[in-house]
């Protein structure tokens, strides 16, 4: 059992503080157990330090060998990730590429989206179907209101003309009545003078 | 290793931004360390090669996932920790756990070298596989890879203390087999 102040293991590790590796040496210079106990420490451990280490039988499969090379479109993306000026420059390239494609092409609005509730769905329906019927409805009524106003108007014209056309024969008619009324009264006065005469 | 931490950050930045030829330098500057790693854990060869080839190729699909670049080390040692341990799990039937001495029998490291002997490379070798895989870990980490507790922490998914207790337990039993064998003269 060691009397150092310190573990002497860690002291071959060098992992004591300054002063405490000092403690130690001073320790280990007046106490033959613990000096003998380091000397095996540090033998063991260049015991084991003889066993060195072996070359690689054969290179370790570098990956600039084909099965291992990245393809040029992977590589080329592993540059552009790996690159802060690139990467900002293809970001702001996209960000200015997607506002132009939606100028272009922009979407219609969104329409609301249903609701789930299939009662609520059926309400809209029926709603929807009422309102277009009364539309139709209301515009089939102005549509035939409409045509009856133009047919009436046209019977009343076609009757004020006939009245107009009538009115005007049975002017005609009197007027030839009166003048042969004139002339049945100077036919009787020429008839009356020649009775006279004779 | 500041320097270097400094270059894989820089490495790190221009692999994520595509640079393949980046990539492959890191790969090189850590597959031995990885490898060596996967070695000491799984003791076969070829299964540390595979398991090194499949950490880089996760890493590598992952890079962009890691926070600091300047932890890269540990991140990568945490997903070879992983491997190591899923390829275990496929390995082995379900319920079953690694005991202490049954862990993967490990190959002496460099026996077809003449760098050190052979002896020293084989008594090491048995001690670390008497230590249960966990403490097993904890050394390979920080004896080897040089991890501090912090990192190790990170790497292994546990408390500090935890991995203090580790390798501080095993470190004890390591001496008790290595140190009286060097103090015998078997080098």
């Amino acid at each position: 059992m060691s009397c150092s102040p310190f573990d002497l293991r860690d002291y071959l590790f060098g992992v004591l503080a300054e002063p405490d590796r000092r403690h130690v040496e001073v320790h280990v210079h007046s106490c033959a157990h613990c000096n003998e106990d380091l000397e095996r420490l540090r033998l063991t451990h260049s015991t084991l330090l003889a066993l060195r280490d072996e070359e690689v039988p054969q290179r370790i499969g570098f990956v600039s060998d084909k099965v291992f090379e990245p393809s040029p479109l992977r590589r080329a993306w592993q540059s552009l990730w790996g690159s802060s000026p690139k990467l900002g420059f293809a970001s702001a390239a996209m960000l200015s590429a997607a506002l132009v494609i939606f100028a272009f092409f922009r979407p219609a609005p969104a329409v609301s989206a249903p609701s789930a509730d299939p009662a609520k769905i059926e309400q809209q329906v029926s709603a929807r179907v009422t309102a277009a019927v009364e539309k139709a409805v209301s515009e089939s009524e102005a549509r035939q209101a409409g045509k009856a106003a133009a047919l009436l108007a046209a019977a009343e014209h076609r009757f004020e003309q006939q009245r107009q056309g009538d009115l005007a024969n049975m002017e005609n008619l009197a007027q030839s009545v009166v003048v042969l009324q004139k002339q049945v009264n100077v036919s009787k006065s020429l008839v009356a003078s020649l009775e006279e005469s004779r | 290793m500041i320097f270097r931490a400094v270059e894989d950050a820089d490495l790190i930045r221009k692999a994520r931004q595509g640079d393949v030829e980046a990539y492959n330098l890191l790969i090189s500057r850590w597959e031995k360390r990885v490898y060596n790693y996967l070695l000491r854990i799984v003791g076969e060869r070829e299964d540390a090669l595979d398991l090194s080839q499949d950490v880089f190729l996760k890493a590598y699909q992952n890079l962009r996932k890691l926070d600091d670049p300047a932890r890269f080390a540990p991140w990568l040692f945490r997903i070879a920790h992983n491997e190591a341990f899923s390829a275990f799990r496929k390995r082995r039937p379900e319920g079953e756990t690694l005991g202490e001495g049954e862990f993967p029998g490990l190959e002496v490291p460099g026996s077809g070298t003449t760098a050190f002997p052979m002896e020293l490379s084989i008594a090491v070798t048995t001690a670390l596989g008497k230590l249960n895989p966990e403490q097993r870990e904890a050394v390979i980490l920080k004896i080897y890879q040089g991890f501090k507790f912090e990192e190790m922490a990170d790497i292994l998914d546990c408390p500090v203390s935890t991995v203090k207790s580790r390798v501080y337990t095993a470190l004890d039993l390591l001496k008790a087999q290595l140190a009286p064998l060097k103090s015998r003269g078997v080098t």
